[in-house]
């Protein structure tokens, strides 16, 4: 049997090796809602996961909402990083629309 | 039994260090009797009352031993040993470590 | 253990007392005096540390050992010690090529890695074999001769040359294009006057951060951005590992034997390695700041604190920032740390050197890109910045107490105070005047590094180390092959220029 010296600058090398990546299940896409037709007398949710500066974001943002959309109402909300399921269920109950906002 | 049929020549990654010729320590004291003893130490938290309790017992144990305490650097400097070395017979080098 | 030795070579006999945790290194270290039968005694380090604060409770180990030690004053050398055996080999017993067979090269490459870990010629991670050609593919990166002699790297003193380093690169996995940037590194460490012995040996786990500024960073690849200081990126990382494996290689440093880290250092396989950010800086490149050209490659080693001492700014994401607050931190930090150290100004040290292992620190404060061109916009350049903050750290006179007062005074005495800083120092101490606790806006080494966002953040370490004059060097990179930068230009900047 050939002895392969792997040192040996005039073989060939063939090496196999495998791929070390753990498999992702593949998730099914879904698309986003329909969009509004406009925003007046809606219900604007501003969600911010209260990072500092997302309230004085918002602050700002409602007040140029409510000039261009004087007839709009704001349900403002600060929670979790990861919106909880019971604020989910609030704000998609309270609100036609929603801006979520993460301060990063 | 399996043939060894792959050889991988590897090289020695360590740093060549120069042989020292090695000393040997120098002939001890006969006893501590009328001797002076040094104590050096190396300032680390403890040693001195480590140095206070052996000088108490050697000084029961050896009436006319003389001590001559040295708290220096972590490597007592040249400066120090010269100027030390003369004043003691014997020593202990401790580094509170 | 070398002190002790020293005394015994000036004839008079002694014993080394240790406690027995360090049994190891003091027998490595006996050997590496040149004096391996000297008289050793060993107490309990689990009695020692937990007894010593008093005299009454250490009182029963001194009794339990005295005998031992007074004994190993009087009683005769055994022929053993009188005649210690002389290393002939010096270093390692195996030969500078090892061959490595078995049934498959999967075995083989198993067998060499077990065989290098066996050996402590290895940092716990898989190892690229260093087989000679792939010696020869690394040396490719350098025009320099393979036998250059560098130095010798502690605590064995193992002779450094481009051969050894090159072969540990192969080792730690990098590439011959980051060859220079490795070799630059070790030319600091196996520098005579650098102390590499206290941060490679100590009990303290004291880290190395290594720190690529100039136009090679880009060209090999480093990663200055966002994660810079993190996993992800070869030539970052291997240049790292490269440099760790030279230093345990060739300083011969094994963990519990003569490497006493106790914790170990955080990232213990590449040190903190990174380059600057020189495409978003709005500044000169850091050496520029000590006397290399703009254009210069270079790499500066600086040690630093363990793990406790990482001082965050924020900035970026953590926080609304502000350039002014995130300078007032940095200020506030430094004021803060520097007048505790105060009182160890006026100290001998604990090393050969006035002032050593204490005292006023080198600072190493990384600043991200954005706050850089913040700064820039305050009208800040890094001089000027650095002579803001040294301005600001200074306290009143007429707050200091007495014995802060006589530290500087006798820091002055001791020539812990450069001869250079005298004159500050004596107009500051007078009623009225403002004092400075930093010697010297020198020793604030701004880098600027990190993405965008980015943070701010700071290391510290001895302005003068335990065992030697230096603690921070910035050297050139010189004879790359495979790059434009690092091939010629510049020349070394000697230390205290």
């Amino acid at each position: 049997m050939n002895k392969k010296t792997v040192s040996a600058k005039s073989e060939k090398v063939e090496l196999e090796v495998l791929n070390p990546r753990g498999k992702i299940e593949a998730v099914p896409a879904s698309s986003p809602s329909p969009r509004l037709t406009a925003l007046d007398g809606k219900t604007i949710g501003l969600y911010s996961n209260s990072k500092p500066g997302m309230d004085n974001f918002y602050t700002v943002f409602e007040e140029l909402l409510k000039k261009k959309y004087p007839t709009v109402k704001v349900k403002s909300m600060r929670g979790a990083f990861l919106i909880r399921d019971d604020d989910v269920r609030t704000l998609a109950k309270e609100a036609d629309a929603f801006v979520y906002g993460v301060g990063d | 039994m399996s043939k060894k049929s792959v050889e991988l020549v590897v090289l020695n990654p360590r740093g060549k260090v120069e042989a020292r010729s090695a000393f040997a320590p120098n002939p001890r004291v006969k006893d501590l009797a009328g001797k002076r003893v040094g104590l050096y130490s190396n300032g680390k938290p403890g040693m001195d009352n480590f140095y206070i309790v052996f000088e108490e017992l050697l000084k029961k144990k050896f009436p006319t031993v003389t001590v001559k305490l040295l708290t220096g650097s972590f490597e007592i400097t040249d400066r120090d040993a010269k100027d030390w070395a003369p004043q003691i017979d014997t020593f202990i080098y401790a580094v509170g470590d | 253990m070398a002190g002790t030795v020293k005394l015994e070579k000036l004839g008079i006999p002694g014993v080394f007392m240790v406690c027995n945790t360090f049994a190891d290194d003091a027998r490595s270290a006996a050997a590496d005096n040149g004096m391996p039968t000297v008289r050793r005694r060993e107490i309990s380090s689990a009695e020692f540390y937990k007894l010593r604060g008093d005299v009454k409770t250490i009182r029963p180990l001194v009794e339990g050992i005295f005998d031992a030690l007074t004994n190993a004053l009087t009683s005769p050398l055994t022929p053993e010690e009188a005649k210690p055996v002389q290393d002939k080999k010096g270093g390692d017993d195996l030969p500078a090529e090892i061959a490595v067979k078995a049934e498959s090269y999967r075995v083989a490459l198993e067998e060499f890695n077990q065989l290098y870990l066996d050996k402590r010629w290895g940092d716990g991670l898989p190892l690229i074999p260093p087989t000679p050609d792939a010696l020869k593919w690394m040396l490719s990166g350098t025009s320099r001769n393979p036998y250059e002699v560098l130095g010798t790297i502690n605590p064995k003193h193992g002779i450094a040359t481009i051969e050894k380093i090159a072969i540990n690169a192969v080792m730690a996995g990098a590439k011959p294009q980051y060859l220079p940037v490795i070799i630059a590194a070790m030319e600091a460490l196996a520098d005579e006057t650098f102390d590499d012995l206290h941060i490679l040996a100590s009990a303290g786990s004291f880290n190395l951060l290594l720190v690529v500024s100039g136009p090679i960073a880009e060209e090999i690849g480093m990663e200055a951005g966002i994660g810079f200081m993190g996993h992800g990126w070869r030539a970052n990382n291997t240049i790292g590992r490269a440099i760790r494996l030279s230093t345990l290689n060739i300083g011969h440093t094994w963990p519990g034997i003569n490497d006493m880290a106790l914790t170990g250092r955080l990232s213990p396989h590449t040190f903190y390695t990174f380059s600057e950010n020189t495409e978003l800086s709005p500044w000169k490149p850091y050496h520029a700041s000590r006397g290399f050209r703009a254009d210069d490659s270079c790499v500066t080693v600086a040690p630093i604190h363990g793990e406790s001492q990482l001082q965050h700014f924020y900035g970026g994401m953590i926080g609304t920032w502000t350039a002014q607050g995130v300078l007032d931190r940095i200020v506030e930090d430094l004021l803060r740390g520097s007048r505790r150290g105060l009182f160890m100004w006026g100290t001998k040290g604990v090393g050969k050197y006035p002032g050593s292992g204490g005292g006023s620190m080198n600072h190493m404060i990384i600043l991200f890109p954005e706050l850089a061109l913040e700064f820039k916009k305050m009208g800040y350049d890094q001089k000027s910045l650095q002579d803001e903050i040294y301005k600001r750290v200074s306290v009143p006179y007429d707050e200091l107490n007495p014995a802060e007062k006589k530290s500087i005074q006798t820091a002055m005495e001791l020539g812990v105070v450069p001869a250079e800083r005298k004159p500050v120092f004596q107009a500051a101490l007078k009623p009225g005047a403002m004092v400075p606790l930093l010697m010297s806006p020198e020793n604030l080494h701004l880098f600027v590094a990190g993405g965008v966002p980015g943070c701010a953040f700071s290391f510290n370490y001895y302005r003068i180390p335990p065992y030697n004059q230096t603690a921070l060097m910035t050297r050139l990179i010189t004879g790359a092959t495979l790059t434009k930068a690092g091939a010629t230009g510049g020349k070394n900047v000697p230390y205290g220029a």
